[in-house]
């Protein structure tokens, strides 16, 4: 009983302290809350930027195992039905499906394709069908490609008889690979000048409070009864700079998906569960960071 | 026959801890990293309820043996006991235990000005046993003994420099300490606040509590005819049960 209660005196007294702390040393906490919050932005915004460009390319390598074969207007369904049969039997080919011309614009239109003013301009339809197929493994995509080219059905008005391009997946792999190691190192640069700003924020309160700590060791406080209040400081200092950054990377990124939505088909849509993750995480680094900057900035004036 | 053959063994070595003294110094010495000999093989033994004066001119020595004392410095060789503890070897988490048996005040008093005469002397117990009961009544008790009772909402700058000073003890004794140490507590003080201060120490004594106090005021050592332990140059130069703040027939130390 009587530990509890002076193990609630000392919470109190801590974050009172604390408060203190931070308002009687207002500029120099806001200064350092907003360049953290601005830090916290940027890690934030690397996090969701790295994420979203991997969502794409992910989206990209789901859809590089097809390979869409552009066929001649002129064919019967008889010659069409014949080459998908064909292809079908191919042991490296998974699955075989025919586009109409018709299904080809409803695609179109649903990857934000506006084909309507195309159409009433050409007055005919110029996409063509396709045969298309989903092949077992990518690495028969090249021979099935060649085999589909020298067919004599084929299409190719738009420049090439198939969509295959070959450089497209080393291509995903290396900006996905660059995107993930420029946001590490940008992240752990960005938290070593977070904790850099917090120790000089605390290492300000704690001149402020210098003949207060001096005291308090003199007459037998203990160095964690000392250090508490400035732990306290640095983990809400933390925090709220995270909460400033995170809300602003929130809002950012439902503005600039929406907007870029609206211009060019991207394929993905907002990502909730990773927002509220990486809010989350982003604020328990904010504690952490705070906490353990506040006490880097407090140890060399305790030992003194 | 020896003595020790014909006594019973429990007379033989007498249990008496009142004799054993509260503070010790053994050879101690205290060289600071850029060679300044501060305090030089000095041996000394303070009893539990003594008031002794720490005299010298201001570099002699007598804050660093303060320092020493509550470990605020560490001696470069000898050993330091406090009430049978050996303090030159202690680990920093215990310190805040050691510095619990001791009253500290200064020259300068170093109350926090935000805070009232009460808050002040309520902090020290506040930082060491937070949740202590009866606090207020424990703060006003210590201030009726100091003569600020009537200062409680005080603050700090609306006081007199005796007065501050008054409440500095008042803060150092709140959580009734075994030693009193004053550093040139009557420094920033007239005669007349001095000879107040010295009075209210000389009662904390009386009380039981054993008080060293340094200080280069020369009328109030000869005044009080206690104890003086005289430093020259880090040494202990003198020693005396009622002495004076000169050697007889001494010009100057």
């Amino acid at each position: 009983m009587t530990y509890l209660r002076g193990l609630l005196a000392s919470v109190r007294f801590a974050m009172v302290a604390a408060g203190q702390n931070f308002t009687r040393n207002l500029a120099v906490s806001l200064a350092g809350v907003f360049t953290m919050g601005l830090i916290m932005l940027l890690v934030g915004g690397t996090l969701l930027l790295t994420h979203t460009v991997d969502a794409i390319l992910n989206q990209q390598e789901v859809q590089a195992d097809e390979i869409h074969i552009y066929l001649q207007d002129s064919l019967s369904m008889r010659t069409i039905a014949d080459y998908e049969m064909r292809f079908a039997q191919d042991p490296r080919v998974n699955g075989v499906s025919f586009t109409s011309k018709d299904q080809a614009v409803i695609a179109g239109q649903q990857r934000g394709l506006s084909l309507a003013p195309a159409i009433a301009i050409l007055g005919s339809n110029p996409l063509p069908a396709s045969i298309d197929l989903h092949v077992r493994d990518l690495t028969d995509l090249t021979q099935l490609n060649n085999v589909a080219k020298s067919l004599p059905v084929v299409d190719i008005s738009s420049g090439s008889a198939t969509d295959y391009n070959p450089d497209v997946i080393p291509r995903l792999q290396t900006v996905i690979t660059w995107t993930v190691w420029i946001g590490a190192v940008l992240s752990i640069v960005l938290a070593v000048i977070s904790l850099v700003i917090i120790m000089n924020t605390i290492r300000t309160a704690v001149y402020i409070r210098r003949t207060e700590i001096e005291i308090m060791k003199l007459v037998g406080a203990s160095d964690w009864f000392v250090r508490w209040p400035f732990i306290l400081e640095g983990v809400f200092a933390g925090v709220l700079a995270a909460a400033l950054g995170a809300t602003v990377v929130a809002l950012a990124y439902r503005f600039v998906l929406v907007q870029a939505n609206a211009r060019v088909y991207l394929g993905i849509s907002f990502d909730g569960a990773f927002l509220t993750a990486m809010v989350g995480l982003l604020i328990v680094f904010g504690a952490v960071l705070g906490g353990f900057g506040s006490f880097l900035g407090v140890r060399r004036f305790l030992h003194a | 026959m020896s003595l020790a053959a014909v006594m019973p063994p429990e007379v033989a070595a007498p249990p008496e801890v009142g004799l054993r003294p509260v503070i010790s110094f053994h050879g101690v010495s205290k060289i600071y990293p850029n060679g300044c000999e501060a305090v030089r093989d000095v041996d000394l033994a303070i009893h539990q309820g003594d008031f002794c004066f720490v005299v010298g001119a201001s570099g002699s020595g007598k804050t660093t043996l303060v320092r020493l004392l509550i470990r605020e410095e560490v001696a470069t060789t000898g050993r330091i006991f406090v009430d049978g503890q050996e303090t030159t070897r202690m680990l920093r988490r215990r310190l805040p235990k050691l510095r619990r048996k001791f009253g500290i005040v200064f020259q300068d008093y170093k109350l926090l000005p935000k805070l009232t005469v009460a808050q002040n002397v309520a902090f020290a117990l506040q930082v060491t046993r937070p949740g202590q009961r009866h606090l207020k009544e424990k703060v006003e008790e210590t201030l009726w003994i100091v003569g600020l009772e009537d200062k409680l909402n005080t603050f700090p700058d609306q006081l007199s420099g005796g007065e501050q000073q008054r409440v500095a003890i008042a803060r150092a004794l709140v959580h009734r300490p075994r030693i009193f140490l004053a550093d040139e507590p009557t420094g920033n003080l007239d005669p007349d606040t001095s000879w107040g201060i010295v009075q209210l120490l000389l009662q904390i004594n009386h009380r039981g509590t054993t008080v060293v106090m340094a200080t280069h005021n020369r009328e109030i050592v000869d005044l009080c005819r206690r104890r003086v332990i005289a430093i020259d140059s880090g040494r202990v130069v003198r020693d005396e049960e009622e002495g004076g703040y000169l050697r007889e027939g001494e010009a100057t130390i």
